[in-house]
């Protein structure tokens, strides 16, 4: 089948060209990256959400400073379930800084507000290491020159003080704010420090956002095999970390929708590969790690690293196989965790009928479709209507999604495990398989389900 | 109560032009409010003797919203007319658009729109760079608009554009062109192309104010003409402009020309080969 129309869309056919139906043989791709349609209630954050609050906002030992409208600030503070953890609780993901710009500030200009904002909150915690600032769609508007105001504020506080320009009407979802913060990173801190000594097995562990502790789980594997990371891009990063990273061998990307802007940047300039890899399961991570030692010449390290590790997690996984084979699941991630997810899912015996993302590119539709079965649906960019209309007549056993669309399985009847902040995770690698493995079916094989009427 | 907007190509002459006209007609016995929507805050200084007053803007970032009163931001000038500046940023930062927003409606929680008053003008900067210097013409706030202009082709240029915007609001609103007044610049043919161009828009030329030089000795001493000296020629021409104005009663919406349609026009007086 092709191109297909969802009854709610009705009224919005251009919405069929981002709705497919897989088919092998066929060579179709929906129709991602592009304005959203009018009338179609998307579900998109912008460019600065996708600067500040998945790519910037993980660093731990900076100031993140929102130049603009205090609302602005709220949404992305992450004091709710955005659950990018580091080792510096006590001031990361804690405080939620903002310039508050206001009606006269908007008349007459929020440089000096800025200025003094950058100097008052430094001066509050003066332990930071650097400061970020992040404009928003007004300040694009009033034109205030935060390249300049940052630079002055830089040579009084001391620490870096790094402007981004990352408005939210630019581009069409948040992933260009990924690629902005990507080229300030690139353009302003990497390459500004050098590490203390270097040696030949340095890696960088480049778009992983440490949700719930994943690199946690996923470093000590590579470090296991006698690797040492340098720099993970952004999860609990120092900026420091990201002032070293152009001195690692190998770049290995995990999030490849939100980071492969910085590892091409970095192999240009400092000749630093880079490698594509999954993290989740276990087929994908030893294939992961085995493709990483190759790299390095450490493959017998690397088979002992997964022996060890398969043999941990093995009878656990078994055991829940038995309890999830032959599930039936929907994905809607941002979207790499949709593809990366499908091979997972094969792992456990259980079939993903359908798959969608809020902002991939075509390489990411490629890969989904690569690795879906026939039947399925795949859908660019999913709003509420067309999820529930998904949800109930594809009839999924389980709905992995994030926090916007909990409630509406919730109130479909439908098990729900959110993907994007995780449940009880981390979901990462091997122990974050079994983590993964146990929320499906704690959801899915649930009692309170027969207690609701849900869909029909 | 008429509300007026003034608009025209910048250093036109729209700020001595509308201080000159409002001065003659508060001296006719008119009550005048005149508010001045540009940051360079300069709308009224002969009105005034020359005297800074405190801005809209630069007193609501100083106290707040809810602490400015009328007394401060509004003052008596020549024959009592109403003099207020809205104000705003330095060149190069910020939003003055939306300081003209802002002003006109804090202006109007403050009871600035007396019941009393005959007449308010509205002077606004001359490239309507934004929403907010369209300001004016918005909402049911002005409803007459005057074009300042010159012969110059840039004048005319501006003008025509201007009535793009007039033509815009107009299908929402009630805003009508009330006509053009050429401040001339003494360019060849200038009386005849203007005449031209005011009819070719649907307009007219409301009328032409001669280029005198007692105008500039007049703002030297910060006065208006009317002031400086009530007998002398250019007095009379603003009593002319005053008067076709109080008795203007054709208001249009303008049918803009096309650029060619500009330039051709300007061949046919002989302003260019």
């Amino acid at each position: 089948m092709p191109l297909t129309l969802l009854e709610c869309d009705i009224p919005i056919p251009e919405r069929e060209k981002h709705t497919y139906i897989k088919k092998s043989g066929e060579c179709i791709v929906p129709m991602c990256n592009v304005q959203t349609t009018p009338g179609d209630l998307t579900e998109r954050g912008c460019t600065y959400a996708g600067c500040m609050g998945v790519v910037g906002g993980p660093v731990k030992d900076v100031i993140h400073l929102v130049h603009g409208p205090i609302g602005c600030a709220y949404y992305t503070w992450g004091g709710g379930r955005r659950q990018n953890l580091s080792d510096n609780p006590e001031f990361h993901r804690k405080y939620c800084f903002s310039t508050s710009m206001q009606e006269a500030n908007i008349i007459f200009g929020g440089e000096q507000k800025l200025h003094k904002s950058i100097l008052e909150s430094y001066e509050r915690f003066p332990d930071v290491n650097g400061v970020f600032v992040y404009a928003t769609c007004v300040i694009g508007l009033i034109g205030d020159d935060i390249n300049n105001v940052c630079k002055k504020a830089s040579k009084e506080i001391g620490v870096p003080v790094i402007p981004f320009s990352c408005e939210g009407f630019r581009g069409v979802s948040q992933s260009l704010g990924h690629h902005i913060a990507n080229d300030v990173i690139f353009d302003r801190i990497v390459g500004t420090k050098e590490p203390d000594e270097v040696t030949p097995y340095d890696i960088n562990i480049i778009g992983d956002y440490n949700i719930q502790g994943d690199l946690w789980i996923i470093a000590p594997l590579f470090e296991a095999m006698g690797l040492r990371i340098l720099c993970t891009f952004t999860g609990n990063a120092s900026i420091d970390d990201l002032a070293m990273a152009h001195r690692a061998k190998l770049n290995v990307m995990h999030c490849q929708r939100s980071t492969p802007y910085i590892c091409q940047l970095m192999e240009e300039k400092y000749e630093l590969p880079y490698m594509p890899v999954s993290l989740f399961g276990i087929k994908q991570t030893s294939q992961a790690l085995r493709d990483v030692a190759s790299f390095f010449g450490l493959e017998e390290q690397a088979e002992m690293v997964i022996e060890s590790e398969i043999a941990k997690v093995l009878p656990q996984i078994e055991y829940y196989k038995e309890k999830l084979k032959g599930k039936r699941v929907f994905i809607y991630q941002g979207a790499p965790r949709a593809w990366h997810w499908i091979k997972l899912m094969d792992e456990l015996g259980m079939q993903v009928i359908g798959a969608a993302t809020t902002f991939g590119h075509t390489d990411d539709y490629e890969k989904i479709i690569e690795r879906i079965g026939d039947g399925a649906l795949v859908i660019d960019n999913p709003n509420s209507l067309e999820l529930k209309e998904i949800l109930v007549k594809y009839k999924p056993d389980l709905f992995i999604s994030g926090l916007k669309e909990k409630f509406l399985a919730y109130k479909l009847g439908v098990p729900f495990v959110n993907g994007h902040a995780y449940e009880n995770g981390p979901y990462a690698v091997y122990s974050g398989f079994v983590n993964f493995a146990r929320d499906m079916d704690m959801t899915m094989n649930h009692p309170a389900w027969k207690l609701i009427e849900g869909r029909t | 109560m008429r509300q007026i907007a003034m608009y025209g190509k910048g250093g036109i002459g729209k700020s001595t032009t509308t201080q000159n006209l409002t001065a003659t007609l508060a001296d006719m016995g008119n009550s005048i409010l005149q508010i001045g929507c540009d940051p360079k805050a300069d709308s009224t200084r002969m009105l005034v003797g020359g005297r800074r007053q405190p801005t809209v803007l630069d007193t609501l970032r100083e106290v707040g919203a809810e602490n400015v009163t009328l007394e401060e931001i509004l003052h008596e000038g020549f024959k009592g007319i109403k003099c207020v500046e809205a104000g705003g940023p330095e060149p190069g930062v910020g939003c003055a658009g939306r300081g003209v927003i802002t002003a006109i409606k804090l202006l109007e929680a403050l009871g600035a729109y007396d019941e009393d008053l005959d007449l308010v003008f509205y002077d606004v900067l001359g490239d309507v760079v934004c929403g907010g210097f369209a300001m004016p013409m918005r909402e049911g706030y002005a409803k007459e608009i005057y074009i300042v202009a010159s012969g110059e082709m840039m004048a005319l240029y501006a003008a025509n554009n201007i009535c793009k915007g007039i033509v815009k609001f107009a299908e929402e609103g009630e805003i009508r062109l009330g006509g053009i007044i050429c401040n001339s610049r003494n360019v060849e043919n200038e009386l005849a192309l203007v005449e031209a161009f005011s009819e070719r828009i649907g307009s007219k030329l409301i009328h032409f104010v001669p280029r005198d030089n007692i105008v500039q000795q007049a703002e030297i001493r910060k006065k208006t003409v009317i002031e400086y000296d009530p007998t002398c020629n250019q007095a009379d021409e603003y009593r002319t402009l005053a008067r076709n104005i109080l008795e203007n009663d054709m208001f249009v919406v303008p049918e803009p020309i096309t650029m060619d349609e500009l330039e051709s026009m300007m061949t046919e007086f002989g302003v260019v080969d």
